[in-house]
């Protein structure tokens, strides 16, 4: 390698199908499907950060060979789309002509998702020696109830365009999708598989850390080897041995804490700099509402309050999260959050 | 009867016209779109009749022989009139119309609310020529587009190709009148001839007045109060009409001048005493309502001030939770508003942020001194707005490291930027590993 690739998780991730850590079972499936040129839509399913995308991106690569470049596409369900990319979905919608029934007159769009990324990809014939073209849509659970879009797309575009699917779970797919995919269900690498990644990893970064120390990486990072490759190299700034106690104090500076720091500027009363402090992490992360609140719920649990608190602090996010799906305004939906989070913490004191 | 439309000249000799201009040079309104309407025609007959043998030639020939057909020049066929409301743009056509004895198709921004209705509407006139004319008997018509810079699709330009494509089409003369000039039309204005009209002088204006008021045998109206309802109108006659009417109407003979102040129709109250008036004088309902009615912003931008500014005015969590929780359910009900354009519900939306906020102080002393007045932020999340550095660093990662953009923001960026910070070998290997330029590095900083 003619420059040196400054960070280990883009250094030491996998180029080629075969570099995948583990997942051996699955490998051989997916390597049986690349020799018999052919396989129906895929459904990837798995916890986060284990690998999926990785895996469905390598194995599509391989599977087209030569052509991948022109044959391949992956997409992200769930990034808002640009305002460019939204007036272009506006701009081809039409007019219903029905005279009759909810449809009459009303302008009818494709799922904006739809329309500016998938269809022109999917239409367009697979060029060169492949069977067909390959589709990667990541977190397709997102789509909610414009997965329904997808489906006629599945089975009109079928024979030009496979597509693999990628979830975190099942559940948040409906059923049409799941009849027409063949289910893949993504583990993460075993301990062993895990530990020896690590371990040649760290030999090559000049590390020392015992067997022992990398099972309570895998715990920490939950089987993702990125996330354990991260953590890695984040301890090597200060020291070569990884110990128990340096894995620990590096999480914590790697752990987002803004969202803790906000709630507890909230249950202090302080609502003028919580607000500030929310516009912060809105302009720097650009959180989506739906994730702003669910993170928040998620630091509640951590809190030391009372059960009896940590309810009505659930409700009170609740009640904002169902508000914001119709409110114009996110700002206010979150300053209403935070002034009654303030307020509550009133009474809890 | 309206006046307005009673009193309507109904010639062109009856009008006194405003001043207009076109490219700058004064004009005379009248003869300008007389001399359009017959140019127009005459030269729709000769590219007609060119055509017609075109079309001859073209199905006697071979593929390679096919000639076109000839189009109108746009700026014969169209012009627009620009000009403030209620200065006799729609009746100078009109009256124009009657004295060429031609029919008026009118269509304007309340007639349309689709790409496809303005088609629709339009379709029949502008093809229209042959044998359809001769059953109907018609006479010629000017096709007269009211209001275009508030046609449903300018802001988004989805009307501004099917204009276009009437102009190129039209079978009759196309008259458009504008209040202001629209950005989004451009490209009609690049095709035609744009002239602007002028507000009438105080002295037309009064002559018209007095001549209505005496067709209308009125005699005891004060001159005070003409001068006074022509002041507040600002040329708009429209407006001065329909007030002298609403006077001398329906009351007895006490001209009162507060009476004419109440008609006053742009009191723009300063949005900043406004929103203090909000917060610190408002003591019911009633007078939230009345405040928020004599205001001229618009409701959408005034509830975000409203927002902004809670949090200076209430010092007490008690009270920021309750007026937060009305202000977040007006903005609930505006959303709901905007998707299903019920727009009935406005009054409701109007009292949750205006009345509901003000009115949680409602037993506590109002406060007094002085409060600086913040102005609102906007944030949209819904749509993923990066500074053009942040897209330009998220795209050097993309080219490196396949992630989708939120998860670089959200999680790749943050680790980054501890990397970055860690060593000077180390921020050093990331600008060449990424090749970052200046401003993107800022970012990692």
């Amino acid at each position: 390698m003619a420059k040196t690739i400054p960070i280990w998780r883009i250094k030491y991730s996998p180029k080629t199908f075969e570099d995948i850590c583990g997942r051996k079972e699955i490998k051989a499936r997916l390597r049986n499907i690349i020799e018999q040129r052919n396989f129906p839509h895929l459904l990837f399913v798995g916890p986060e950060g284990i690998g999926k995308t990785t895996i469905a991106r390598l194995f599509a690569e391989e599977f087209l060979g030569e052509y991948s470049d022109a044959n391949l596409k992956l997409v992200y369900a769930d990034i808002p789309l640009t305002s460019e990319e939204m007036s272009l979905a506006r701009s081809q919608a039409h007019v219903s002509t029905s005279r009759l029934g909810s449809l009459a007159g009303k302008t009818i769009t494709m799922p904006a998702f739809i329309q500016v990324k998938v269809k022109s990809f999917v239409q367009l014939k697979a060029l060169g020696n492949v069977p067909f073209k390959i589709l990667i849509v990541k977190n397709f659970e997102t789509l909610g109830a414009n997965q329904q879009g997808f489906r006629r797309l599945m089975e009109t575009y079928g024979t030009n365009c496979r597509m693999i699917l990628i979830s975190k779970k099942t559940s948040g797919i409906i059923d049409p999708i799941l009849s027409r995919c063949q289910l893949f269900l993504i583990s993460p690498p075993k301990l062993e598989d895990f530990q020896d990644e690590i371990l040649k990893i760290s030999k090559n970064e000049g590390l020392i850390i015992k067997r022992d120390v990398i099972r309570l990486l895998y715990k920490i990072s939950r089987g993702s080897i990125a996330k354990a490759i991260d953590l890695l190299q984040l301890c090597s700034i200060e020291t070569n041995e990884i110990t128990e106690d340096i894995l620990y104090d590096n999480l914590i500076v790697m752990q987002n804490d803004l969202i803790r720091s906000l709630l507890m500027m909230c249950l202090k009363g302080l609502f003028p700099k919580a607000r500030e402090l929310s516009r912060k992490i809105q302009k720097n992360y650009k959180f989506s509402p739906q994730q702003f609140f669910t993170l928040l719920m998620k630091e509640i649990e951590k809190l030391p309050l009372s059960k009896h608190a940590k309810i009505l602090l659930m409700e009170a996010i609740g009640d904002a999260d169902l508000r914001s799906i119709d409110g114009k305004d996110i700002d206010i939906q979150v300053s209403a959050l935070l002034a009654r989070i303030c307020y509550l913490s009133e009474l809890f004191r | 009867m309206p006046w307005v439309e009673k009193y309507r000249p109904k010639s062109l000799s009856e009008m006194a016209l405003p001043t207009a201009k076109l490219k700058g040079h004064k004009i005379d309104l009248a003869q300008t779109l007389r001399d359009f309407v017959i140019e127009f025609f005459k030269e729709r007959e000769k590219i007609n009749v060119q055509n017609k043998e075109i079309r001859i030639h073209n199905k006697n020939s071979t593929k390679s022989k096919q000639k076109n057909e000839i189009k109108m020049l746009p700026e014969k066929a169209a012009i627009l009139l620009e000009g403030p409301p209620g200065v006799g743009k729609t009746s100078i056509v009109y009256a124009l119309a009657n004295d060429l004895k031609m029919d008026v198709i009118e269509t304007n921004a309340s007639d349309i609310r689709t790409k496809q209705a303005l088609e629709d509407k339009l379709n029949e006139t502008i093809k229209s020529r042959g044998i359809m004319d001769f059953i109907l008997n018609t006479r010629k018509k000017i096709i007269l587009i009211d209001e275009i810079d508030g046609i449903y699709g300018v802001s988004d330009k989805g009307a501004v190709p099917t204009i276009v494509r009437l102009i190129e089409t039209t079978q009759f003369p196309i008259i458009m009148c504008a209040n202001e000039y629209k950005q989004s039309l451009q490209p009609i204005y690049n095709l035609i001839n744009k002239i602007e009209v002028n507000p009438l002088s105080h002295e037309e204006i009064i002559k018209i007045i007095k001549r209505i008021l005496k067709k209308e045998n009125i005699t005891n109206l004060n001159e005070k109060i003409i001068e006074l309802i022509i002041q507040k109108n600002h040329g708009d006659l429209r407006s001065i009409i329909n007030d002298i009417q609403g006077i001398c109407q329906g009351l007895d003979n006490n001209f009162d001048v507060d009476l004419i102040e109440q008609l006053h129709r742009d009191s723009t109250e300063d949005i900043f005493s406004l929103i203090r008036d909000l917060f610190q004088k408002v003591t019911s309902l009633r007078e939230a309502r009345e405040l928020t009615n004599k205001s001229d912003v618009d409701y959408n931008f005034l509830y975000k001030w409203v927002n902004e500014n809670l949090p200076s005015f209430y010092k007490s969590n008690e009270e920021l939770a309750k007026a937060y929780e009305y202000l977040s359910i007006a903005d609930e009900i505006y959303g709901r508003i905007r998707k299903t354009q019920f727009w009935s519900l406005l009054s409701y939306f109007y009292d949750l942020f205006a009345g509901g906020v003000s009115l949680v102080k409602k037993y506590k002393k109002p406060r007094g001194g002085f409060y600086p007045i913040k102005f609102p932020r906007f944030t949209a999340t819904t749509i993923l707005r990066l500074s053009s550095n942040e897209a330009s660093l998220v795209n050097k990662i993309k080219e490196k490291y396949e992630l989708s953009e939120v998860e670089i923001v959200q999680e790749f960026i943050p680790f980054l930027r501890i990397l970055y910070r860690s060593s000077r070998k180390m921020a050093k290997e990331i600008i060449d590993f990424f090749e970052l330029e200046a401003n993107e590095k800022n970012l990692l900083k």
